[in-house]
């Protein structure tokens, strides 16, 4: 099937008169009559009844008509963006964001890189670390930002972002709410908000629950859901510092030897950038990820709580 | 702001150069031989050339392109080593000096580093500098300026023993480095006036990039 029988298939079914159809689509009427035979060859029936009079679509030609219209304003569409990417209108730019990376933490560097970058359309997607290396791998995204990752494979470039700490999420009601800081002695008595996927869980675990097993309460894979948890006073989450986090809970750091984190952006070696990913990664390196910075920077109408910031 | 002197950057220079040990001497007379041996300068952009167009990030990693940076003047754009670099800081500080002279005349002054996260941000701290600082990410606009070159081993075990680690400064693995360069680039992108000295303690003095300005300016 080719594109242009396709349309003068299209043109016939709206004008439901040869000569018009060809005028339409500014080719011969046998050329067109031509084309529909073939369309109907191919498709094994014919689609329009040709008598002197009346032109009109057959059954089968009803049935094709909007799967041949969808095609043809689909390929348009491929057309259309395949022109836009060589004048440059469409920028691309696919990041990847572990599950405890807050999406908070690139709207500012991606409404930098808008300025300068036209076009330019971003998707964010959320998933494992390792899950992130192999989108990578596979050309599925072009950047990804992480916490600690494990083994990581040698044709992946990866940057140093910041650090930083967990802080202890809570209602204001929880019994721990009026301390200044919490200690691992509290954080053995109390229940804990269970995130599915975690991947900052185990690190918890190796620092404040290798001896005494941590009590785990209601879970979920949102970060939303669990907040308003806590907020409900069903438990307390640890969270890195930059996690955005619903007004209504208190921030109390952890005491002692906080465990904190690295946080990454990782790129493929060697692969060519696009000029958005180009500048993501510059801004990134540059930028300054300190938690007032960063909330202070984070368009306005966008801003969430940030958890570090008044803690 | 940094404390403004008299003293010319040669002057400044003399000055350097009496603090430097026996190793100092022997890497810097290495390197620079090393380079002059390399012909790495015959491979600098020259007076005429066109000027590489760039995106790049400040210290705060705002980006700025070329095209904005020299919209409304000729722009002075210096290539420097890092903030590790004594010869370095006393050049930012000397154009930091003469910020306001670049800008009576019309132009926009930039200074580029191969730093990158927050090391260009500190530096600006330290030596109380306004001065734009961009950070050439990943070495390529100094590639394109012809002025990188990689940092031979005696000179990285000698960087390293004093510990200067490159690799987290660059935030790349491979240790490289811009041979210290001042260019004057008019609007319409040529380049008016080139200063690039294998000798990484010779630096342009302000002075003189005044006078390639005002000579760009009364040629346009």
């Amino acid at each position: 099937m080719e594109l242009h029988q396709v349309r003068y298939f299209l043109a016939v079914a709206s004008t439901l008169n040869f000569t018009r159809a060809a005028e339409q689509c500014n080719v011969t009427q046998p050329a067109l009559t031509k084309g529909v035979q073939k369309l109907e060859q191919e498709l094994g029936g014919q689609l329009i009844y040709r008598e002197r009079q009346l032109t009109q679509l057959t059954d089968l030609g009803k049935e094709v008509l909007p799967m041949l219209e969808r095609t043809l304003a689909s390929a348009e569409a491929v057309r259309r963006k395949a022109r836009e990417f060589q004048r440059k209108e469409v920028a691309p730019l696919k990041i990847g964001l572990a599950p405890s990376i807050s999406a908070s933490l690139v709207l500012d560097p991606i409404a930098e890189i808008a300025k300068f970058v036209p076009g330019l359309h971003v998707e964010l997607r959320e998933n494992s670390a390792e899950n992130l290396v192999n989108l990578l791998l596979e050309g599925e995204i072009n950047a990804a930002v992480v916490g600690d990752v494990q083994d990581m494979p040698d044709r992946i470039d990866g940057w140093s972002l910041f650090e930083e700490r967990y802080v202890a999420l809570l209602a204001p009601t929880h019994q721990l709410a009026n301390r200044s800081s919490i200690g691992i002695d509290d954080l053995h008595e109390t229940i804990l908000l269970d995130r599915d996927g975690c991947d900052v869980f185990p690190k918890i675990k190796q620092s404040f629950f290798s001896e005494k097993s941590a009590q785990l309460g209601h879970c979920s894979g949102h970060d939303l859901h669990l907040q308003h948890m806590a907020a409900a006073g069903f438990g307390v989450i640890l969270a890195p510092e930059h996690m955005p986090c619903l007004p209504t809970l208190k921030i109390i750091p952890l005491k002692g030897d906080q465990v904190s984190r690295e946080v990454r952006l990782l790129a493929v070696q060697g692969r060519r950038y696009s000029p958005a990913l180009d500048a993501f990664v510059k801004v990134a390196r540059l930028r300054d990820w300190s938690i007032d910075v960063a909330q202070r920077s984070i368009p306005q109408a966008l801003a969430p709580q940030v958890a570090g910031a008044s803690a | 702001m940094p404390n403004r002197t008299d003293k010319t950057l040669a002057e400044t220079r003399s000055e350097l150069l009496t603090t430097f040990t026996d190793a100092d001497w022997q890497s810097y007379n290495h390197l620079v031989k090393w380079l002059r041996d390399s012909n790495v300068p015959a491979r600098a952009l020259k007076v005429g050339d066109t000027a590489p167009d760039f995106l790049l990030p400040d210290a705060d990693g705002r980006l700025h392109s070329s095209d904005q940076l020299r919209r409304n003047g000729p722009l002075v754009l210096s290539f420097f080593r890092g903030g590790w670099c004594p010869f370095c800081t006393a050049e930012l500080c000397a154009l930091q000096g003469a910020k306001d002279d670049f800008e009576n005349v019309g132009a926009t002054l930039a200074v580029i580093t191969p730093e990158t996260r927050h090391f260009p941000r500190e530096l600006k701290q330290s030596l109380g500098l306004d001065l734009m600082v961009l950070a050439d990410v990943d070495y390529g606009v100094a590639e394109s300026y012809g002025v990188l070159f990689r940092v031979p081993d005696e000179t990285k075990a000698h960087y390293s023993g004093l510990g200067f680690d490159f690799g987290a400064r660059h935030g790349s693995l491979e240790w490289k480095l811009p041979i210290p360069a001042t260019y004057v680039i008019d609007r319409d992108g040529q380049i008016r006036s080139a200063f690039v000295e294998p000798d990484f303690t010779i630096r342009e003095e302000p002075a003189q990039i005044l006078t390639s300005l005002r000579q760009a300016m009364s040629m346009s």
